[in-house]
Parts: structure tokens; sequence; C-alpha cells
């Protein structure tokens, strides 16, 4: 609803003026015959408009509009000054002095209509860009937040996906994924990345969509051949994720094709050697090794805490980045703490 | 001598954007107000105040412009400029003559308009 102050001393003029503006819909008209008064309510008021005569007793239209310029705040609300016909120079004084446009009398509603409108059309211009940046930025960040939400959500969704189809769980990835988290704080890697490598461990082994049933799901040991295939995983899931514009996306790719590199250059796909293998992949591969041996799977049972750290520590410098498996062990009530979080019967959400 | 007044109703209405209901509610204010604004021309006459004059005058204008009325409203327009030239001759036959254009539209406009 647009606020039209109307100042004019003449009642017919007035009451004129204030058919058409509420002709135009969504106006409420606010009326002076006192140009004073006007002035007096626009101390405490902020018209979206405001049509004034020229020519009043007391103030004149061309004196109001420079005092209601002169109000804090008032300097960018249209102004429309209605004058006579013959009065030229008081059209150009007004048009200098501050008055957006200008309407001739007698009024005609075609002319009256299409300025008024332009003159409310600037008025929301300005409504919308001086809002206040806060709240803009507010409301980006909420919406930002809802769709890194949802882009989350698939992402867990997704990697769900790859281990429904594997004997690991839904509470797998969740732990590993805060495993990651920790090691990364440790590691002394900045909270975003800490955020980020939570979000995109997930996504380390979405490459088993990829591998045939025969090969995942074989209860036995895998012959070379189809460890071969099965390896290929890693290769596999770096294709499906790689080149998206997403952020968590690039880093789940980045996760996917590093988390099978060893330290010492005996991994794959590409047999990286230490810092060669990106930073996420050597903290994944810990995260990851870890609650693989401490989680009972179909074939194997899990392995007591103690053995499975030893694991880790005999594997400093070999399997994996020595630092990572300091920071691993470091956060140790951090991962006992994931640990009671996410069991394997009950996989809340991240 | 002014031309007598016609109402030139469709010239009015085309200002009014075709709303009769406007046009009716401007009618009844012209003749609810028109005493007040003959007194006004008679008193701003009387305080022999130029100023007080030319706005009076210039208010009668923009009336009479509304309802289409050129020659009334240029015969205000003439006191307005006179006014303000402070032009003191003739202003009581100008305002007499103005007072009377007032009431002779008046009168056009009730017989048009008799709800």
């Amino acid at each position: 609803m647009n606020t039209v102050l109307i100042i004019d001393d003449s009642d017919i003029n007035l009451t004129l003026i204030k058919a058409l503006v509420l002709k135009l819909g969504e106006c409420n008209p606010i009326l002076f015959d006192n140009p004073l008064k006007g002035l007096d309510w626009c101390r405490t008021n902020v018209p979206d408009l405001v049509i004034v005569d020229y020519m009043m007793p007391d103030i004149d239209g061309l004196k109001f509009i420079s005092a209601f310029r002169a109000l804090h705040g008032r300097n960018e609300i249209p102004v429309l000054i209605v004058t006579a016909n013959d009065q030229k120079d008081v059209r150009y004084d007004a048009l200098l002095g501050g008055a957006n446009d200008f309407l001739t009398k007698p009024i005609d509603r075609i002319e009256f209509s299409a300025r008024a409108r332009n003159m409310l059309s600037l008025r929301q211009g300005q409504k919308f860009l001086s809002g206040p940046a806060e709240h803009l930025a507010e409301l980006v960040e909420e919406r930002t937040k809802e769709i890194r939400g949802r882009e989350r959500e698939l992402i867990f969704r997704i990697s769900r996906a790859a281990e429904f189809r594997d004997p690991e769980t839904g509470a797998h990835i969740q732990r590993m994924a805060h495993y990651s988290q920790v090691i990364a704080a440790g590691y002394g890697l900045d909270a975003a990345a800490q955020r980020l490598i939570l979000e995109a461990a997930p996504m380390h082994d979405v490459g088993k969509i990829g591998i045939p049933d025969y090969i995942l799901l074989k209860p036995g040991k895998l012959t070379p051949e189809e460890f071969e295939v099965m390896k290929g995983h890693a290769k596999l899931g770096y294709e499906l994720l790689k080149d998206s514009a997403s952020e968590i996306i690039q880093a789940g790719a980045e996760v996917a094709i590093s988390h099978h590199e060893k330290y010492d250059g005996s991994g794959y796909p590409k047999g990286l050697v230490g810092h060669k293998i990106p930073i996420f992949g050597r903290i994944v591969a810990v995260a990851d090794v870890f609650d693989a041996l401490t989680s009972e799977r179909p074939y194997k049972k899990a392995w007591p805490l103690d053995e499975a750290c030893r694991f880790l520590e005999e594997g400093r410098g070999k399997h994996f980045d020595p630092l990572c498996v300091e920071a691993f062990l470091a956060g140790w009530d951090q991962i006992l703490d994931i640990r009671q979080r996410f069991r394997d019967e009950e996989v809340p959400m991240i | 001598m002014l031309k007598s007044y016609v109402l030139d109703k469709p010239d009015i209405l085309e200002r009014l954007g075709g709303d009769e209901e406007i046009f009716a509610m401007m009618i009844d204010m012209y003749l609810q107000d028109v005493d007040s604004n003959c007194a006004a021309l008679g008193a701003a006459l009387a305080s022999g105040d130029a100023v007080e004059l030319q706005r009076a005058a210039h208010t009668v204008k923009g009336l009479l412009a509304t309802f289409s009325d050129d020659s009334g409203s240029a015969a205000a327009f003439a006191l307005e400029q006179g006014a303000k030239a402070s032009n003191s001759a003739g202003f009581a036959e100008a305002v007499a003559a103005l007072q009377a254009r007032l009431r002779e539209v008046a009168a056009v406009l009730q017989a048009a308009n008799p709800g």
C-alpha cells in the first residue's frame, strides 16, 4: 500500500485528486488543505508520493517542497507539483527546487495516472534499493543454507545408494565423515575445510555403484582380477563426481579418487606418494580404514579399538600420512563420541 | 462581457477518464463551495491586499478550468495577473464579474445535475 500525501487548499481539488489516487489502486491518500499541517504530518510520517498544489496560503508549493526536502530522509520521496497551465516559470522553479514532475490544472486523469504511477514506481525502486543490506545478506545466507542443506542431503542419499549395495552401513558413512572432520581439525585445516571434508567424505565409495554384484557382494576373498575391478571404484567415483560446479562434489571427486592412495606410493589408482596425495585423500584414508577395522562385517568381527589404533600407528609413513594419524589419535575422545553417536542400527542425518 | 457558460460535459469527462462518479462529485463540491469562493473573492478585494486577491483569483481560475470554462478562467487569469502587477484599477468590477460567473456556472451545473 502506497501512502500518497495530497496538499491543496482547495477542497474540490483535494477531492478530485483523492478520487484519482484511489483509482490508481493500492494507494492510501492522506489529505491536507493546509501545507503547514501537511508538513507537520511529514515530520513523523514518510509518504511514498507527495502531490502538492503550487498556489496556497501561508507557504506555496515551492516552499513546501524545500521544507519537505530538508526533513531527514525525505530527500528522495517523489513529489508532484500541481500548477496552472500558464505557470511555466513556476514549473521550472519547482523542477529545479526539488519537484520530480508536475501536473497542470485542470487535472487530466490520463496524465495524472501516468505521472503518479511513474512516481510510485520510482519510489518502489528506491525502497527496494535502500532496503537494509543486512536484510539482503540475511536472505542470501538463509537461502544458501537451504540450498547447502539440500545438497548435503542429496550427497548423503547418493552415498547411501552406493553403500546399500555393500555390507557397509549408513552409520559407517557418518562415522568416517566425522572422523575425517576431527583429523582435519587436528591437522590444522581451517573451519571451512573441516566442514567441507565432513560433507565430502561420505562420497568416498560412491564409485562402488559401478562394481558388479558378483565382485562387490562376494563373500570370500577376491581373485587378483576381481580385485583389479574392485579397485576401479576409486576412478568410477571420480568420473561420477568430477567437473561439478559444487564445491562439495568437487571435494567428493577428490576424496573418491585419492582415498586408497598410500603414503609410501603403494596405493591406487595412481600410486601417488606423500604430499602428492591430496590432503582430503590422506585424511579420509585414516578415517575409512579405522572405521572398517572397528566395524563388524558379515565376513569379519570388529577389531578391538586398541588393535585398530595400533594398525594406524604401524601404518604411519607407509599406508598413512603420519600427521593424519597423529591428528586422529589426538582427537581420541571425539572419536569415541562419534562412535557412540552413530551406531550401526541407527542412521541419523548429519 | 463574458460569453455564456455552456457545459461541455464530454470535454470534462474526457479529462476525468470518463468517470461519471467523479464528475458528479465535483459538481456537488462546486455547488457546495460556490458561496465561499465568491465570499473569498469579495474578502480579498475588501482587504486591499493584492497578493490575497491574486491567490483568490488563481483559485477561481483553476476551479472554472476544471469545468472547461475557458472564458471564465481567462477572466480569472486576467484578474490574477492584474493583482500581481498591483494595478489597482478595475478590481471591483472584475471581482463582481467573476462572482457572477461563478454563480452562472453553478446554475448551469445545478441544472445539469439535479440530483
